[in-house]
């Protein structure tokens, strides 16, 4: 009976945090557990720019197409299930990167109402599912975890600590050891074909560009610095480029992509007494970005 | 990339596309969409520090002389009539002096 005692202390010690919260079910219950709409009450200006960017849509494409459609769809994908109510978690290996929670966080009768809400186009549900505050300064802010452990319940991690953060649930923020390194967004914006899943999945290849086609040139910038610029001395969460706001996106592509062209006309001897009338049109694109374009 | 000639008429028309494509590696068919891509097959993206150049010879038809050159580089967005133009460059190209 002692050791039944001494093990189930043990036990629920070791328990994650959320699995003693329980997982998310549906729709409703995963957005209200990443619900970050606490922060802009302190982070206005923060909040403002992330609502307009890519994480706070991450499950719809460009002009807010549902991306993941066909995997819900029988027959479309290799993951496709026959029907909604036979998927699970591992039918959207999207999920490890447009929506993270959702393999800590959920189980799979969440998987059936994401399903069901993606058959239905149902934007209003879906749309509540976004990659908020808390999944890159908490569930994402760690990838040393044998080294620092899992992320605390109740801490956030940032660039600088915090001890004292005043906010009622996550109360103070720890120093993350990546957040202002590249590898902080490698962790998505990817290496390669995800070979982890039954099929593979291929998505951005960008970190993998950044690594092997850029450091390799001298390049020394981290993603954070042309991405996350700072704005009034904050780092701008919009995340650029947000590509249904296409001046703004024209702006960051003419920041590092530039076209020369030289031309010239005149009539070539190609052979005696045959001259070809001709333009040549020299073109050099040049690109300076620290990743391949395009990519994601 | 076009040219045409003084009366409009059009005398040269290409296009270069910058990407890496992919296919699923069970079939020489390239595919779109993350659940199906598996390996790239070939990378004509445009690569960090680099320039990518060209050289366009455009052989003009009987008479004409005089073509308008038009450039323009686009980043197209999900599908192609969707796009941004990045720039454009735009130049009146004579053989005669």
């Amino acid at each position: 009976m002692k050791f039944l005692k001494l093990f189930l202390v043990v036990y629920l010690v070791m328990l994650p945090v959320s699995a003693l919260a329980g997982k998310a079910k549906t729709i409703e219950e995963l957005a209200a557990m990443y619900d970050s709409s606490s922060c802009k009450e302190c982070h206005a200006e923060i909040y403002a720019q992330w609502e307009q960017s890519h994480h706070a849509r991450s499950l719809m494409g460009v002009l807010g197409g549902l991306f993941m459609t066909p995997l819900a769809m029988k027959g479309k994908t290799p993951f496709s299930p026959d029907s909604p109510e036979e998927a699970t978690i591992d039918t959207f290996p999207c999920f490890k990167c447009h929506l993270p929670q959702a393999r800590v966080d959920a189980d799979d009768a969440f998987a059936v109402d994401y399903a069901k809400a993606l058959l239905a186009q149902d934007k209003a549900r879906l749309g509540k599912l976004r990659i908020t505050c808390i999944v890159c300064h908490n569930t994402k802010a760690i990838i040393h975890k044998r080294s620092e452990g899992h992320p605390e319940a109740g801490v956030l991690y940032g660039s600088k600590e915090i001890a004292d953060h005043g906010d009622k649930i996550f109360k103070k923020v720890k120093k993350s050891s990546i957040m202002d390194h590249a590898i902080m967004c490698g962790q998505c914006h990817g290496m390669g074909p995800n070979l982890e899943f039954e099929n593979p999945v291929q998505c951005a290849t960008l970190y993998g560009s950044y690594q092997h086609n850029y450091l390799s040139k001298g390049g020394q910038k981290q993603c954070q610095e042309c991405h996350m610029k700072k704005v009034d001395g904050l780092a701008d969460h919009l995340l650029a480029p947000n590509w249904n706001d296409l001046d703004g996106t024209k702006k960051l592509l003419q920041d590092a992509i530039s076209l020369d062209v030289d031309t010239v006309g005149y009539d070539w001897l190609l052979k005696s007494k045959d001259h070809k009338p001709m333009v040549v049109v020299n073109t050099r694109i040049n690109q300076n970005a620290g990743h391949r374009i395009p990519d994601g | 990339m076009t040219a045409k000639s003084t009366d409009g008429k059009e005398v040269y028309n290409t296009e270069r596309h910058y990407h890496p494509q992919a296919t699923d590696c069970r079939s020489n068919k390239m595919l779109y969409g993350a659940q199906v891509k598996t390996q790239y097959i070939r990378d004509t993206s445009l690569q960090p520090m680099e320039t990518k150049s060209e050289s366009f010879e455009i052989f003009l038809p009987e008479g004409v002389r005089t073509v308008d050159v038009k450039v323009s580089l686009r980043y197209e967005i999900w599908k192609p009539d969707h796009n941004i133009i990045i720039t454009e460059f735009n130049k009146t190209v004579s053989l005669d002096r």
